[in-house]
């Protein structure tokens, strides 16, 4: 199956996945980027959205990821997020009833608590992606 | 006889006491595995994060940015002290909240102000009590601290530091040495000990050039409030590992205390036992000995 990389997903609570894949896209900041094995050393910063993992022809795997960053380097990629979650094990009425929690929460927090409003603003754009990644598997 | 009940009473009251410490032992010892696990696999990320900090830095030589650098004048520090949501765990607890005051206090001395942040409920209801509020206080963290509970103490200290509204923060925590072993330690948090970066950039691969997107300051700048996260999520995590270890600690006093007890106790009731038996004869013998007569 010629060349493959292997992609690691990694959290500050645990490793959410690694294999061996042959193709890796993930949301930069300035847009997407595709990772192919040979790929020269990179490294990037995330933004919250999706990162696709290819396997063969038309196997596909998609995670959510919170933001973090990308490291590529003989043919290992690693990524670094916050929060992470295989698209087919993402509980999607959980991540809506989160999804509302924070909506509600957001309009009582008073308007000068700016780290209260910043956390719960990257909570929001989470639960949104959950719920938006989820419908792919 | 009477002295006979009451022995009897405070053997079966420290009967049941050592029945509880002795379970509060065994769970604590359950829980150290469990947080040492957690610890275990936070070690990917970390080492994964210093990698891509190492060859960041490599390349952004030179790069000022806010968290790096020193204020040259001291006039709000804050302080994070990591403590418990419960007690009859030693001196863990009051370990932390003796070095904060100490901390605090030479702060105020200074005429340095001070912003309190405390973790657990103990941190909280020791400092109002002493009539210092808290900015921001945290409950029900120890049990199972998450990266998301460091990102959001992190919200209070980084931006307010890189603003300039702080010019120093530490956090006081025990340090999980071993199962037996729990250190307080203080560590500074802000600014960014300059050398870690070099110690990073040292063990990454000089020979791989890199292509940063969108630059390598960029990344540098998004970069370091994460590591000061995962450093207060490492605090929290040993802290709650700490906390089970001195837990079982005391209670495996308390229950070995207990024990001796119950033997000193047990004595003194036979002892006691006894002297009821040879006085009742004594009474006996000296009652026929009377009617003999």
């Amino acid at each position: 199956m010629g060349r493959t990389l292997l992609c690691e997903i990694v959290t500050p609570e645990r490793i959410i996945y690694t294999s061996e894949v042959k193709m890796v896209v993930a949301p930069t900041i300035d847009g997407e980027v595709g990772i192919l094995p040979l790929h020269a050393p990179l490294v990037s910063a995330l933004k919250p959205g999706e990162i696709r993992v290819r396997y063969g022809d038309d196997e596909v795997e998609w995670f959510a990821i919170s933001g973090g960053y990308i490291q590529v380097h003989m043919d290992k990629v690693i990524i670094l997020a916050d929060h992470a979650a295989i698209a087919s094990q993402i509980d999607v009425e959980r991540a809506r009833h989160a999804l509302e929690l924070a909506e509600k929460r957001m309009a009582e927090l008073p308007k000068d608590a700016e780290a209260e409003i910043s956390a719960c603003e990257q909570q929001l754009k989470w639960c949104e992606i959950q719920v938006e990644v989820a419908k792919k598997a | 006889m009477a002295n006979l009940r009451d022995i009897k009473r405070r053997i079966t009251s420290v009967h049941s006491t050592r029945q509880i410490t002795r379970t509060m032992e065994m769970v604590a010892t359950a829980k150290i595995k469990k947080a040492q696990e957690r610890i275990e696999s936070a070690r990917p990320y970390a080492m994964s994060m210093m990698e891509v900090l190492g060859n960041v830095a490599r390349n952004a030589k030179g790069a000022e940015h806010p968290l790096l650098l020193e204020h040259e004048e001291r006039r709000r520090v804050a302080v994070i002290a990591v403590t418990g949501d419960r007690g009859l765990a030693g001196a863990f607890n009051s370990n932390i909240l003796r070095m904060t005051e100490r901390f605090i206090r030479e702060q105020l001395d200074a005429g340095v102000e001070v912003d309190l942040l405390a973790i657990g409920k103990k941190a909280g209801g020791y400092f109002r009590y002493r009539g210092i509020e808290p900015v921001a206080a945290y409950r029900d963290i120890s049990g199972n601290p998450t990266f998301a509970d460091a990102k959001s103490i992190a919200a209070h200290v980084i931006p307010a530091y890189a603003g300039g509204n702080l010019d120093e923060v530490v956090i006081m925590f025990n340090r999980f040495k071993n199962v037996a072993e729990q250190v307080p330690e203080q560590y500074k948090l802000l600014p960014i000990r300059a050398t870690m970066l070099d110690e990073a950039a040292k063990d990454s691969d000089v020979t791989a050039e890199y292509v940063f997107e969108p630059d390598a300051e960029s990344v540098l700048e998004h970069l370091l409030p994460t590591y000061v996260e995962t450093l207060i999520y490492r605090a929290l995590m040993e802290s709650a590992a700490s906390e089970h270890g001195a837990r079982r600690k005391a209670m495996k006093s308390a229950t070995d205390n207990a024990t001796d007890m119950i033997g000193t106790l047990t004595r003194s009731y036979n002892r006691a036992r006894q002297a009821a038996i040879t006085t009742e004869i004594a009474e006996i013998v000296g009652g026929a000995a009377a009617l003999e007569d």
